[in-house]
């Protein structure tokens, strides 16, 4: 007999209780706190699971980044934030006491609106970067997988991922590289639009140079690597972008064919000299884009007298870099506006389900009693025409449309403006529900 | 309705593409792409229909004075700036193409038609003769903005701490293409231009080539395409000579273009 399946948890579905978020980010907690936090992934399934039966959260969802630690749970009561907060110090052993510094708590609306500000990142270390939505999208899927994503965060699933993309398309909030690596693949875009057909030659092999030949070798673009101090390295790099090898002798003819040139060797002085480059280059009419990242610089200044020679170096990517977060800052404000507002959306949304069982009941009571009336009265009118049945079920449903009109709407505006549930239990008393 | 009418409704929805332009510029957002478009194409259809209204109205092709002239080379602009969207979606050549077109109706609106009617501009040739040359004109325009914001762009990219024209506008290499393509088409339309011009003075004066200042200007920009075409056919990379070589190619034909259009008549000029 195969092994039964472990019975899956079923989140549970009334619409009860309120979003808490319990959880340390990168504006209150320092590196080691949040890795002291974090849920490795494959400890996330016990952890939920643990998390709805110790707090008795409804829904729960774990958001576990490099910059963040979160706990979403659909709960009730007035403990149920402390409760989530203690699960996350037991969890991974550490004393509440030590961390009542670094843990926020949010319940409500105010978690809603942090739960569309991170998935927007607008909450993030970099305003508009795109790995945090992918992130929320996984931790919401493993809670789907755990079975501890209900009605309530479903719906804070697709409300809050579709903010984030909106805010992306309509805001500047994502536009402009902010880190040195992807500057210099902007530039290089900006320059040569098509990264298909063009030589990109490396020369040294540090991380960010290969970060960027990495993107322009997905773009389209050939490498070539010539080697720095050893040929090893180079040549396992050179592999991996799937480019020849060249040894440092033979530079001046990889310059020939360049397009784009990414300097980064530990040497003391000048590896490429404008003499060099003026020398190399036969295609005089088309642009040479040089990326100079080595400290002590790798490339003679005057390169730039050249035509069509564009030079940057770190100073110049960071800068650039600089000036784009500068722009996401500004065009913050409006996504941040743009994401209220969905926000909003979502509450008042989440208020209405609480009318909405009862409004069913009433119009299936309502509709029982037209249907019973007629039932009855039916057998004493004999045969009638179809027009005749016709108005007759028109009059009646009429009545009580008309009867229930007024409570709807009384209701629904409730829903909206919180106070629904004293309404609601008048109601229920009134139409004896 | 009279062509006027049709010319006013045409500038308006031109001006759509123009503020659009505008706040890309300033605000580095695409607002109005969409509707920019559709604009453009309603525009378009109108300033169709005014134009012919207009060739009804004056009872010849309708290219004679400044309104003609510049409202024909508007609604050329504009093609070109459609046929390139339908081919390659969004690009670039909007960022010429609707202020340009919204300045050139402005002031066909502004400049009221001529009242011209020489028996001359009944023969065959002139119609044909004029449809080229405007043709050429605005490729060759368009060679001429796309060239600008080749040395604008690459300004930018040289100043190492680039500004806000550096996001909107095209890369260097969009700008390099799609000059080099206009200049190709409109060198093409400008050379028949010069031959129907040619045929068309045989058969107005009795003579191919009398040696006066349009025939000069229209030799001179001729030249220079050819060197510029030379040049890109030796690199296969225009750069900022061909961008150079663009511009003032396209001060010659803008000369040509006065000298057609405010100075002289084109009856006049023909006598």
């Amino acid at each position: 007999m195969p092994p039964a399946e472990p019975p899956r948890r079923r989140a549970t579905d009334e619409p009860q209780g309120e979003l808490h978020i319990v959880g340390v980010s990168h504006r209150t907690a320092a590196l080691p706190v949040r890795e002291a936090l974090a849920f490795p992934r494959e400890a996330r399934d016990g952890a939920l699971h643990q998390l709805c039966d110790l707090s008795g959260a409804g829904e729960a969802m774990i958001l576990s980044t490099c910059n963040r630690v979160e706990i979403y749970a659909r709960c009730q009561g007035p403990d149920a934030g402390q409760a989530l907060e203690s699960f996350l110090c037991v969890f991974h052993g550490r004393a509440p006491e030590s961390l009542a510094q670094a843990i926020y708590r949010l319940r409500g609306a105010d978690a809603v609106h942090h739960a569309f500000r991170v998935a927007s990142s607008l909450d993030s270390m970099v305003i508009g970067e795109t790995q945090i939505l992918g992130q929320v999208k996984e931790a919401y899927e493993a809670a789907e997988a755990a079975g501890t994503l209900g009605s309530m965060l479903g719906a804070l699933r697709n409300r809050s991922i579709a903010a984030a993309r909106k805010a992306r398309t309509e805001t500047g909030i994502g536009a402009g590289a902010v880190s040195v690596a992807y500057v210099a693949v902007e530039l290089a875009r900006k320059i040569f639009g098509q990264l298909t057909g063009k030589n990109v030659v490396m020369v040294g092999a540090g991380k960010m140079s290969e970060l960027a030949a990495r993107h322009l070798v997905s773009g389209g673009a050939a490498a070539t690597v010539v080697a720095g101090r050893t040929m090893e390295r180079a040549t396992e790099l050179a592999a991996s972008l799937g480019g020849r090898v060249l040894p440092l002798e033979q530079l001046r003819d990889a310059l020939s064919v360049a397009d784009i040139v990414i300097s980064g060797t530990g040497a003391p002085g000048l590896v490429i000299r404008t003499a060099d480059v003026e020398a190399a280059r036969v295609r005089r009419q088309r642009p040479l884009f040089l990326i100079d990242i080595a400290v002590p610089r790798d490339i003679e200044d005057t390169v730039t007298r050249l035509p069509g020679v564009f030079l940057y170096d770190l100073d110049n990517l960071r800068s650039v870099a600089e000036a784009n977060l500068r722009e996401r800052r500004k065009q913050a404000a409006a996504a941040e506006t743009l994401v209220e507002k969905e926000a909003r959306d979502f509450i008042d949304w989440e208020k209405s389900r609480d009318v909405v069982p009862l409004l069913v009941e009433l119009r299936k009571r309502g509709d029982e009693i037209r249907k019973a009336e007629l039932a009855k009265v039916r057998s004493r009118l004999g045969p009638l025409s179809a027009e005749q049945e016709q108005a007759l079920e028109a009059a009646t449903s009429a009545i009580v449309n008309k009867l229930l009109h007024p409570p709807t709407v009384q209701l629904k505006e409730a829903s909206r403006s919180g106070h629904a549930s004293e309404q609601i239990s008048f109601i229920r008393k009134l139409f004896g529900l | 309705m009279p062509a006027h009418f049709y010319l006013l409704l045409t500038l308006g929805l031109y001006a759509v593409g123009a503020v659009q332009v505008a706040l890309e510029i300033l605000t580095r957002k695409r607002l109005l792409s969409r509707g920019a478009v559709a604009a453009a194409v309603a525009g378009f259809a109108l300033h169709t229909a005014g134009i012919s209204q207009r060739w009804s109205e004056a009872g010849h092709f309708p290219a004679v004075g400044v309104h003609d002239a510049v409202s024909l080379l508007a609604w050329l602009i504009v093609l070109a700036y459609l046929m390139a969207f339908v081919r390659r979606g969004p690009d670039a050549l909007g960022f010429v193409a609707y202020p340009a077109a919204f300045v050139l109706v402005l002031v066909a609106c502004l400049v009221p038609p001529a009242a011209d009617t020489d028996p001359l501009l009944n023969s065959f040739f002139f119609p044909v003769h004029v449809t080229l040359a405007f043709l050429g004109y605005a490729a060759l325009f368009v060679a001429f903005a796309m060239g600008l914001l080749y040395l604008v762009q690459e300004q930018e990219l040289k100043s190492r701490s680039p500004r806000a024209f550096y996001y909107r506008i095209p890369s260097l290499e969009s700008c390099d293409t799609i000059s080099g393509h206009s200049v190709m088409v409109g060198f093409g339309f400008l050379t028949l231009a010069i031959i129907t011009g040619l045929l068309w003075s045989h058969y107005a004066r009795g003579r191919y080539w009398s040696w006066d200042l349009k025939e000069l200007t229209a030799l001179l920009a001729w030249s220079i395409y050819v060197g510029l075409l030379v040049t890109r056919w030796r690199t296969g990379w225009g750069g900022r000579r061909a961008a150079l070589m663009g511009i003032v190619g396209f001060a010659a034909v803008a000369l040509l273009f006065v000298w057609t259009t405010v100075l002289s008549d084109v009856t006049g000029a023909a006598r």
